[in-house]
Order: structure tokens, then sequence, then C-alpha cells
């Protein structure tokens, strides 16, 4: 598999030692991971950042149904073993996305452009098996947060977690990662959009709150004080 | 927008019910249409988790606020590991953050600012709050001593599945890490469900491991810096511009 379409730096510190290899093939063959064993489906996409859609990721997404109208994913920077784990999203309907707070909307983005411009794949898989779950992506909104800023070439986790928005019309993706990434995994993303031509979006059409609210958000952190210690063992309402 | 530290407002999303998330239980079709993906890609990067820890954890801006944590550790180098954190541990569980741990050599490495977000784990592992179940002490003890007495962890919780949100609602907050200090103990009565459901003893853990060492300096730097200046953090998420080269939405 080819290298990273992001040029970062190796992450660092010694390479793993046998002992410390040695102790987790044996945790790894003796405890539980029912959490992790839900995670069945593999996406790539792509995601820039809340404040800055010049700034793109190739996400690929590791996925599990929490429910039929809930899933929960892992996003890894590539499909590969040293892959870094960058960040996550959560993936619900469109009727989920509609209890949700006005002021959480924002958060939240749409996925039917990705979708049906072919830009959303899942690897591997074959496009009559992959068509039949992206019908269902296609009107489902989803909230990223990334917290590995691997786009600026980061070696480690820095700085504060970062809302993500994802591609709503043609001329966004940047040309330079879209073409790293179909020649990577042999795809062709116009060939895609022509077979989903037929799929839909939401019910309601695009939510005027989701993606930002068509605006743009970031975030920030401040210090605040501590209740006192004294006030303890109250049960949180 | 939104704030680590400010509670959401009520919808159908935020107020308890049960607690689960909502939504019908996975459909038949779906779930063979989940294997038959699972059958053709290789997931490898989820393939590297190989370690489970169950833990506490609590909220940078309300360290009464706590909860169970179980982490699916994979590690990256001698020196970095990533961890996904769950709720529980049954395939339920609900995705709740991150964290990332690294040695201490990488932390000392980080800038002042940065290291702020970090917290150590010495505490933690000493009092025997964090556990890796199914493993044989022994085993564990090795590990231990020799490398995450000493780790520094970075763990952002993207779900208050505590405050009862049936969705993750509001702002990414920081959590930090059990300590000594009153102001970072972990409540009775959480350890003792986490003790009953595993069938161990966090007090025999802590004893057990009377002699891992730790650091004579155990919070370099920044390092665990609200329990030092009683000062939490907050995360907002605010309307911002965003750089843009072609139109959006």
């Amino acid at each position: 598999m080819a290298a990273s379409c992001h040029d970062v730096d190796p992450v660092p510190g010694k390479p793993t030692e046998t002992g410390t290899s040695l102790l987790e093939t044996a945790t790894g063959a003796i405890q539980g991971f029912a959490p992790v064993n839900q995670i069945h489906q593999h996406l790539c996409a792509f995601h820039f950042y809340g404040d800055d859609m010049t700034r793109q990721v190739e996400a690929h997404h590791f996925c599990a149904h929490l429910t039929e109208d809930v899933r929960q994913c892992l996003i890894f920077d590539g499909p590969d073993a040293v892959a870094r784990l960058i960040g996550l999203e959560y993936i619900v309907t469109e009727e989920l996305f509609l209890t949700l707070p006005d002021d959480e909307k924002p958060l939240w983005h749409t996925h039917e452009f990705e979708v049906k411009g072919g830009v959303l794949f899942m690897p591997g898989v074959p496009g009559v098996v992959e068509r039949r779950d992206l019908e269902t992506v296609a009107k489902t909104y989803g909230k990223t947060i990334h917290f590995w800023q691997v786009d600026r070439g980061d070696a480690l986790p820095l700085g504060l977690p970062q809302i993500m928005m994802a591609l709503t019309r043609d001329g966004q993706l940047r040309q330079d990662l879209a073409e790293c990434v179909e020649k990577k995994f042999g795809v062709s993303f116009q060939k895609e959009r022509e077979n989903r031509a037929y799929m839909t979006g939401p019910a309601h059409g695009i939510h005027p709150l989701a993606n930002a609210a068509g605006k743009g958000l970031k975030t920030s952190i401040r210090e605040v004080d501590l209740p006192d210690p004294t006030t303890r063992a109250r049960v949180f309402t | 927008m939104a704030s680590s530290d400010k509670k959401p407002l009520p919808t159908p999303a935020s107020t308890g019910g049960d607690g689960g998330p909502p939504g019908k239980p996975t459909i038949m079709s779906t779930m063979m249409l989940d294997k038959g993906a699972a059958a053709l890609q290789s997931l490898r990067p989820v393939k590297q988790i190989n370690q489970h820890v169950c833990t506490f954890a609590l909220y940078a801006h309300d360290p009464q606020r706590q909860v169970e944590t179980h982490h699916f550790v994979s590690r990256l180098t001698q020196d970095v590991l990533q961890c996904p954190v769950y709720d529980s541990d049954d395939k339920n569980a609900r995705l709740i953050g991150v964290e990332y741990i690294v040695s201490r050599k990488i932390f000392e490495a980080l800038p002042k600012e940065e290291q702020r977000l970090w917290h150590s784990h010495a505490h933690e592992i000493k009092a025997g709050l964090w556990a890796s179940p199914r493993v044989p002490e022994t085993l564990e003890k090795t590990e231990l001593a020799d490398h995450m007495a000493g780790t520094f962890g970075k763990f952002w919780c993207t779900w208050q599945v505590d405050r009862g949100d049936r969705l993750p609602l509001g702002a990414p907050a920081l959590m930090v890490s059990p300590q000594a200090e009153r102001i970072a103990t972990v409540l009775p009565d959480l350890v003792r469900k986490r003790d009953h459901k595993y069938s161990f003893s966090t007090e025999e853990l802590k004893a057990a491991r009377a002699d891992v060492e730790v650091p004579a300096d155990p919070r370099p730097g920044q390092a665990d810096y609200w329990v030092r200046h009683h000062k939490g953090f907050a995360v907002d998420v605010v309307p911002h511009e965003m750089k843009r080269h072609a139109r959006f939405p």
C-alpha cells in the first residue's frame, strides 16, 4: 500500500520491544474486545476543519452499528496496521438529527454530497454491495471530531480537538488529495458518481443549521473555577 | 454554540429515558451487510488493538463527575499508545472518547501549553484503579512497573453519558486522571460497582502494586496542571469564519 497522502512526521519513540510485544500478544489473546469487535465496516472519505476548508484530511472510518439508527466510527489516517487514530465520528439518521437541540445541529454535517459525489467509498467492497449501504448513509448526518492534525505534519496529537466538516459541493475537494486517493485505492470518483446518481439525500432536505450553519466554527479552551470539593456525593441532575 | 461544561437544552437527545442510544435494534439485513463487508475488508488498524484497560476518569471542568472507562489500546511505538475509550466492555458499549498515552520522555519534550492537557498515571496505577480485566496480576505487574506507571495521557471525551445524553452532544470535554488529592479522588461507589462486576478488589490490586516504582518527580512540567492550580478546563465550540477556497455549504 502506498504511503499516506499526507506528509507526516513519523510517530516518535523506540520500536516496540520484544517483551512488550509478547505481553501484548498475550493480552490480545486473553482479554475481551467486544466493543471493538462490533466494528464491521471500513469507509474512506474526506474531512476538513470547521474553520478551514483548505486543510483536508483523508479519513478512514472503521464503523459499528450501536443501533439501526446510530453508528460510531474510529477514524484512522490510513488503512494499514501503522495507522494513527486521529478522531472519531458518530452517524445518525435524519430522524434523530432533527431531535438535536438547535445549538448542537451546527456541529453535525450531511453526507449526501460525498456519497452521491462518489468520493466516499468502502475499500475492497464491490460497488453493488457498497451501494446498498451508501443509499442509507446518503441520508444521514455525522459529527466528526479529530484530535491529531496529521495534515499539518504533527508527529503527536497536539492541541485542541477539532470539529470537522464534510464536502457539500463540487469544487471543495482538493484535486491533489483526490487524485492521490483514487490512485492508491484504484477507484474512480467520477464513475462512482454516475453509479450513485439514483440515490437521494435526507427526506427533509439538508437542514439549514447543519454544516456549521453554513458558516464555520472552531474550538477554544478556557480555565474554570472548580466546584468546592466539600459539596461531594451529589447525584448529577 | 456548545461548551463542554454546559448542560444541553432538554430535547429527546439530551434527556435520559433509560439512557440507551436511540434507534431501533440493528436489523438483520444491516447485520448481514456489515458481516459481508467485514469479510471483504481487512480492518487492519482495528486489529492492532490488543489490550483492554478498565479505569476511571474525571471531567476536567467538574472533577466530581466521574466515569468508569474502558480503554482498548493499540501501540504505535514503544513510547506512544492510542486508545478508543468506551463506557463499558460489552458489545453495546458507547464510544465516549479517545486517549493517547506517551512515555515520560515524549511528555517532557512537549511545549508547556500542551503539557497542561495531559495527566499522569502513576497514582491510579498504584491505587489499583487501573486494571486489566482477565489478566493475571503477575503478568500485569511487569508491564506496569516498567512502563505504564511512568506514562502520561491525554483524554478527550465526546459523549457525556453520565449526565444522561442519549446522543453525543456538545463540545468535547477534557478528562483528567484520579490523583491522591481530595479533589481528585474517585467516588467509592463507582469503585465498588466496578469491583463487583469484575469480581476483583481494587484494594488488593493496590496492595499487590505496593512496590511498583514511581519516579521521584511523578508530576513533571505542567502535568496534572488542574490539581496544582485548582482550575479546570472547559472547551467551547464557537462560530468562526471558515477559510475557504470554494462555496460552502
